[in-house]
C-alpha cells in the first residue's frame, strides 16, 4: 500500500457541453476557466483559492493565463503530464502528490480544446512528434496506427468483431440517457455498425472515438479537507504510470505486449497499491481512442484474457445497471464525446455519487484507464469513503 | 549532392535512423548493431541500452520477412495526403528474421490476395518521391 492511497480525493467537477469539432463558440481558454469555474462551484470552493493546476499532453491554457480571470490568490504548484491520453489518469497522481506534499491545497485538474484555437486533435495528440518510418509509409493518424494493434488484437490473438460491436454499442447505449452525451440520438444496431465507412482496417466509423470541442475540470484536496465539503468525496486510491522495459517509443517494436494497451504492469501496481483487483471494480471508465485498444485495457487490467474477450464483451455485459463490468457509463469517448479522454474522470466521480445518467447501483470502486498503446499510461482507481 | 530525405527533413521521435534512411537511399537495407553487445538497436537510438555503447554499425539485412501485423488505410489523413490517390493502400509492419525479429514498415506492392499476419514477404527499396516525402521507402510484395 502506498502513502498515496486515499490521501486525496475528488471533490468537485465541472464540464462544459461537447460541440462539434471546430464549432466551440468559445475559444479554449474560455472552456478551461468555464470547466474551472463549475467544478470550483460543485464543490463549494472558492474559485479563488485553487493554488494549484495540472493538465497533460499538449494542453495549452496554462495556469499562467488562467489566474487573472480566476482571481487565483496564489498559484504554487503547475505541471503538465508529460505524455498524450495515457497521462489522463496519471494527472490525479500528480495532483495527489502535490496536496500529500504540502505544495498545493487545491488543484484544479483539466483539460481544454477547441480545434478554432488550435488543431485538429489527431494532430495535437501526435504534437508533430511522429517519426518519418511512419509517414514515409502511409500512416499519420493514430487511428490508423491503433489499428495495426487491432489487426494483431484480432486475427493473430482471437478476440472476435463482436467483442468491438459490444463495447460500441454499450457505449452508445449509455450515451443515450445522457443529456449531454453528443452521440445521444444515434442508435448502434448492429447494420449500422456494420455498414459504417471503413477508416483504416479492421477500424469502422463506429470503433473511434469522436473530435470534439469543449473542456472538463475535476478538483481535488486533502481527504481530510474533503470530509468538510458539499460533495461526497472520490478518494483516489492508486493512480500510477508508467511503462516497462519492452515499451516506450519504440515505433511497433514493442515486446511483449504489442496487441494490448501497454498497461499490464502497471494495472498490477494499481491493484497492489489499492489492494482491490479486477473482480472488486463495480464500474470502469475505460479509455477508447478506438474500442479495440480499451479492450486491450481491460486484457491488461485482468478483467478477461485473449480466449475470453468474445464471451466477455457483451451488450448485456457491460451496461449498467447490472453488467458484469458497466464501462463508460456516460457514453465514453465513443458516445459521449472526446475532450482527449478527460470527459472519463467526471463519470468516474458521478458514479461514486450516484449521480450518473446511468447509475451502477452502490458504485464503491469506480475504475478510469488511460489512454490504451500510448508510449507511457497510467490508470486510477477512484474509492468511496468505505473502501479506504 | 547530398541525399534527399536530408533536404527534406521530417522532425519527430528520436531522430537516430539518418543512417536507415542514407543506405536505403544508396538501395540497401540496413539496421544498427551495437559494437559493444551485437544487438540490434531497432528503432535506432542514440545509445544502446543493454551494454551502454554508443557506437553502432549500420549492418545489411536481407529485405525479406513475415507480416508482423498490417491496415488498409481507407481514408486520406492529414499529413499523408501525397498517397489520397492510392487509398485504399496496405502498409505493412514487417519482421526481420535476419535482424534478431526488428520490425520495420513498408506499403504493400503488387497483388494483395493472401495477405495475412505470418505471410511471407520480400522487399523492393523505391528511390525518393513525393509521395514517400522524398524520403526513399521499402515496398513489400507478398512471396507466392
Amino acid at each position: 500500500m502506498s502513502r498515496m492511497r486515499g490521501a486525496a480525493a475528488i471533490v468537485g467537477i465541472g464540464q462544459t457541453p461537447y460541440y462539434k469539432r471546430g464549432t466551440s463558440p468559445e475559444p479554449e481558454l474560455k472552456l478551461a476557466l468555464r470547466a474551472i469555474t463549475a467544478a470550483a462551484e460543485d464543490a463549494g470552493i472558492d474559485v479563488r483559492d485553487i493554488d494549484g493546476f495540472v493538465s497533460y499532453a499538449s494542453e495549452r491554457s496554462d495556469a499562467p493565463k488562467l489566474m487573472p480571470a480566476l482571481g487565483t490568490r496564489e498559484c504554487s504548484f503547475s505541471s503538465l503530464v508529460w505524455f498524450h491520453g495515457g497521462a489522463l489518469p496519471a494527472t490525479l497522481n500528480l495532483a495527489a502528490m502535490a496536496i500529500l506534499s504540502g505544495q498545493a491545497e487545491i488543484v484544479a485538474v483539466y483539460r481544454s480544446m477547441a480545434e478554432t484555437s488550435s488543431q485538429r486533435l489527431r494532430v495535437m495528440v501526435a504534437q508533430n512528434d511522429t517519426s518519418a518510418q511512419y509517414l514515409v509509409n502511409g500512416l499519420d493518424s493514430p487511428a490508423q496506427i491503433l489499428a495495426l494493434r487491432a489487426q494483431r488484437l484480432m486475427e493473430y490473438h482471437g478476440v472476435p468483431q463482436s467483442a468491438l460491436l459490444a463495447t460500441t454499442q454499450a457505449s452508445y447505449y449509455h450515451a443515450h440517457n445522457n443529456p449531454h452525451a453528443y452521440g445521444r440520438n444515434i442508435e448502434i444496431t448492429d447494420e449500422v455498425y456494420a455498414n459504417a465507412r471503413m477508416i483504416s482496417e479492421p477500424y469502422r466509423l463506429f470503433d473511434c472515438s469522436r473530435e470534439n470541442d469543449g473542456a472538463a475540470c475535476v478538483i481535488l484536496v486533502s481527504a481530510e479537507r474533503a470530509k468538510d465539503l458539499k460533495q461526497k468525496p472520490a478518494y483516489v486510491l492508486s493512480a500510477p504510470m508508467g511503462t516497462m522495459e519492452g515499451g516506450g517509443a519504440l515505433e511497433e517494436n514493442w515486446r511483449p505486449y504489442y496487441a494490448t494497451a501497454g498497461q499490464k504492469e502497471l494495472a498490477d501496481r494499481m491493484w497492489r497499491e489499492s489492494g482491490y483487483g479486477p473482480k472488486d471494480v463495480d464500474v470502469a471508465q475505460v479509455y477508447m481512442n478506438m474500442n479495440a485498444m480499451g479492450i486491450g485495457s481491460m486484457i491488461d487490467h485482468g478483467f478477461f484474457s485473449f480466449e475470453e474477450a468474445g464471451e466477455f464483451c457483451t451488450l448485456d455485459n457491460l451496461i449498467a445497471p447490472t453488467g458484469r463490468l458497466p464501462i463508460n457509463t456516460s457514453g465514453g469517448d465513443l458516445g459521449e464525446g472526446f475532450i482527449h479522454g478527460m470527459g472519463l474522470i467526471p463519470e468516474a466521480v458521478r458514479q461514486i455519487r450516484g449521480t450518473s445518467t446511468n447509475p451502477v447501483p452502490d458504485a464503491k470502486l469506480s475504475l478510469v484507464t488511460g489512454g490504451p498503446g500510448d508510449i507511457m499510461s497510467s490508470t486510477a482507481l477512484l474509492g468511496s469513503e468505505e473502501t479506504l | 549532392m547530398g541525399y534527399s530525405f536530408e533536404q527534406h527533413k521530417i522532425i519527430g521521435a528520436i531522430e537516430a535512423d539518418d543512417g536507415f534512411w542514407r543506405a536505403l537511399e544508396d538501395g540497401k537495407l540496413q539496421l544498427p548493431r551495437c559494437t559493444g553487445c551485437k544487438g540490434w538497436t531497432w528503432p535506432a537510438h542514440h545509445r544502446c541500452g543493454q551494454c551502454g555503447s554508443w557506437d553502432f554499425a549500420w549492418t545489411d539485412v536481407e529485405p525479406q520477412g513475415t507480416v508482423f501485423t498490417y491496415t488498409r488505410s481507407r481514408y486520406a489523413f492529414d499529413r499523408v495526403l501525397e498517397r489520397k490517390d492510392d487509398v485504399p493502400y496496405v502498409t505493412l509492419v514487417v519482421e526481420l528474421p535476419g535482424a534478431d525479429g526488428a520490425r520495420v514498415m513498408g506499403v504493400l506492392t503488387g497483388d494483395e490476395s493472401g495477405l495475412a499476419i505470418g505471410a511471407q514477404v520480400r522487399g523492393h527499396i523505391r528511390p525518393p518521391s513525393a509521395k514517400t516525402k522524398h524520403y526513399p521507402a521499402i515496398e513489400w510484395e507478398l512471396v507466392r
